[in-house]
């Protein structure tokens, strides 16, 4: 069953996870490049500089994760929205058991691009012969890239998963939340009600604190 | 008697306008039984609630032995079912459908699948996604057919389908019926379809079930009787009168239609001062579209 759900869950997404491994693959690579350490003479190098490129390329791997598992997510339930989930509900095994084939299919597919990340990291900083004090974090970042997309993917899973009327009631809690945060900065009067949540959300030990940690392939 | 489907008093409401039930029906096991109905009597509906697909108000439901909703994935390792709608993954081929439903449903039987595709004639690279509207039916059938079940449901598998396909699709099921002795429950709107398969019938309208029987019992039960001179009122006739009506020209003649009809009932019109000229066999669709008649008629059938 789980073989068989992999595989149509795999032509669902393919494309997209072609796309999205080629793109992990790159990073890496444009990183080291952008930041100026393949350059072979180090005497013109400026850290600071260097350094800051590269965290500032490193946002584009938690970009990537989400983008990965929103697509995964999306791809796991759009063929079983378009028929109402009528097949999904007339085979014989229990809903839950289902979700969590889907589930788990979508998982093991966030595998291959994780991967791509991960050779991408090795390509780019296996052979580069850096300054004392400086390290690379090629592993870190892949196995974190993992952990973001899981954690994406999860949570528009969860949300994919629904009703039209599901999502779009999430999304009508957070539009209030934020009107009425604004309303209230209007009146004077300052909750952080969004920076509360926001902390919340992103900062630890917060479900999507993963997302913001530390991207930088290079590091001191 | 043991029913492969039973529902108990089951009643169910879809906004303010369609009501269903309270229905009590009961598919004998082994039966190819018809469920007929006009367009949005509440068969899709009845078919939905069966298994489990809808939630319903109030009542229950038994399929073969299972408590529907709450045993609906033992139920449907036993049941095939062939939507109205095709609800097959457009992305996958025909072969990779095939795949899937198999790898759920352990009766799934391989060689079966592989001569029905050769029987129904598709090719096992298309995109279901680019079948025409006969073969999406044709495989549905198909993988109704392959995963072995005790009970077939189907829900107006040959609707929209040409004459063709419909018959390779009637063979296909009345073959696995003939071999397994599955029970066979179709619902269709094509009445004179259902009279050549079926052996039992449930007519529906407006969310009501207005006759189960036998299909013999329904096809020769109801006739359409010419009469002559018959008195205003009727008096107490010996059988159900469900329509009358003035017949053409003066010559006083009316058309009754009547269900339960025996011939040695002829002398009740002797008996009212009337002539019976003459006893007309209605076929099924005619049957129906009297039962429907009379059912619509406040406190008719």
């Amino acid at each position: 069953m789980f073989a068989a759900i992999c595989r149509i869950q795999w032509k669902a997404s393919v494309t997209a996870l072609a796309l999205l491994a080629a793109l992990g693959f790159m990073v890496p690579l444009l990183t080291v490049q952008q930041a100026g350490f393949s350059a072979g003479d180090r005497r013109g190098w400026d850290l600071i500089g260097m350094l800051s490129t590269v965290e500032a390329t490193g946002t584009l791997f938690p970009v990537l994760a989400v983008i990965l598992g929103l697509t995964l997510a999306v791809g796991a339930w759009s063929a079983d929205h378009q028929g109402e989930h009528v097949y999904a509900l007339t085979l014989p095994v229990p809903r839950w058991h289902y979700v969590l084939l889907r589930f788990g299919a979508g998982l093991l597919l966030i595998v291959p691009v994780a991967v791509a990340v991960g050779a991408g990291c090795a390509v780019a900083l296996g052979s580069l012969d850096l300054p004392t004090g400086l390290r690379t974090y090629g592993g870190a970042v892949t196995l974190r890239f993992a952990l973001a997309a899981t954690v994406s993917y999860a949570a528009t899973f969860a949300l994919a998963a629904g009703t039209k009327r599901t999502a779009a009631a999430v999304l009508a809690g957070l539009m209030t939340l934020i009107a009425l945060a604004l309303i209230l900065e209007t009146f004077g009067v300052s909750p952080a009600v969004v920076e509360r949540v926001m902390n919340a959300v992103f900062a630890r030990p917060g479900p999507f604190e993963v997302l913001v940690g530390p991207w930088a392939v290079i590091g001191v | 008697m043991s029913y492969a489907i039973e529902t108990h008093e089951l009643q169910y409401r879809a906004g303010k306008t369609f009501e269903l039930g309270p229905l009590n029906l009961r598919v004998p096991a082994g039966a190819i039984y018809g469920f007929l109905g006009p367009n949005g009597s509440g068969k899709t509906t009845t078919i939905r609630l069966c298994l489990g697909l809808l939630r319903a108000g109030r009542g229950g439901v038994r399929v073969l032995g299972h408590d529907v909703p709450s045993q609906a994935p033992e139920m449907f390792a036993r049941v095939g079912y062939v939507p109205e709608r095709p609800h097959l993954y457009p992305t996958l081929t025909v072969r990779e459908a095939l795949a899937l439903h198999g790898a759920f449903h352990r009766r799934w039987d391989p060689a079966a699948a592989a001569d029905l595709l050769d029987t129904f004639r598709l090719e096992g690279d298309t995109r279901i996604g680019r079948l025409s509207k006969g073969e999406t039916g044709k495989l549905l059938m198909l993988l109704a057919l392959a995963q072995r079940p005790d009970l077939l449901v189907l829900d107006e598998p040959t609707d929209g389908l040409d004459p063709v396909v419909r018959r390779d699709v009637l063979m296909a099921l009345i073959d696995f019926v003939s071999e397994s002795g599955a029970t066979v429950f179709i619902s269709s709107h094509l009445v004179h379809e259902l009279e050549r398969i079926c052996d039992w019938v449930g007519v529906m309208d407006r969310g009501r079930l207005v006759a189960e029987v036998p299909m013999h019992s329904f096809k020769n039960g109801i006739k359409r009787l010419r009469v002559r001179n018959a008195p205003a009122q009727a008096g107490d006739p010996p059988f159900v009168l469900l329509a009358r009506e003035r017949g053409d020209g003066a010559s006083g003649t009316e058309v009754w239609v009547v269900r339960g009809w025996q011939p040695t009932m002829r002398q009740y019109f002797e008996g009212i001062g009337a002539v019976l000229q003459d006893v007309v066999d209605l076929d099924l669709e005619e049957g129906f579209v009297e039962l429907l008649r009379t059912a619509r008629v406040p406190g008719g059938a």
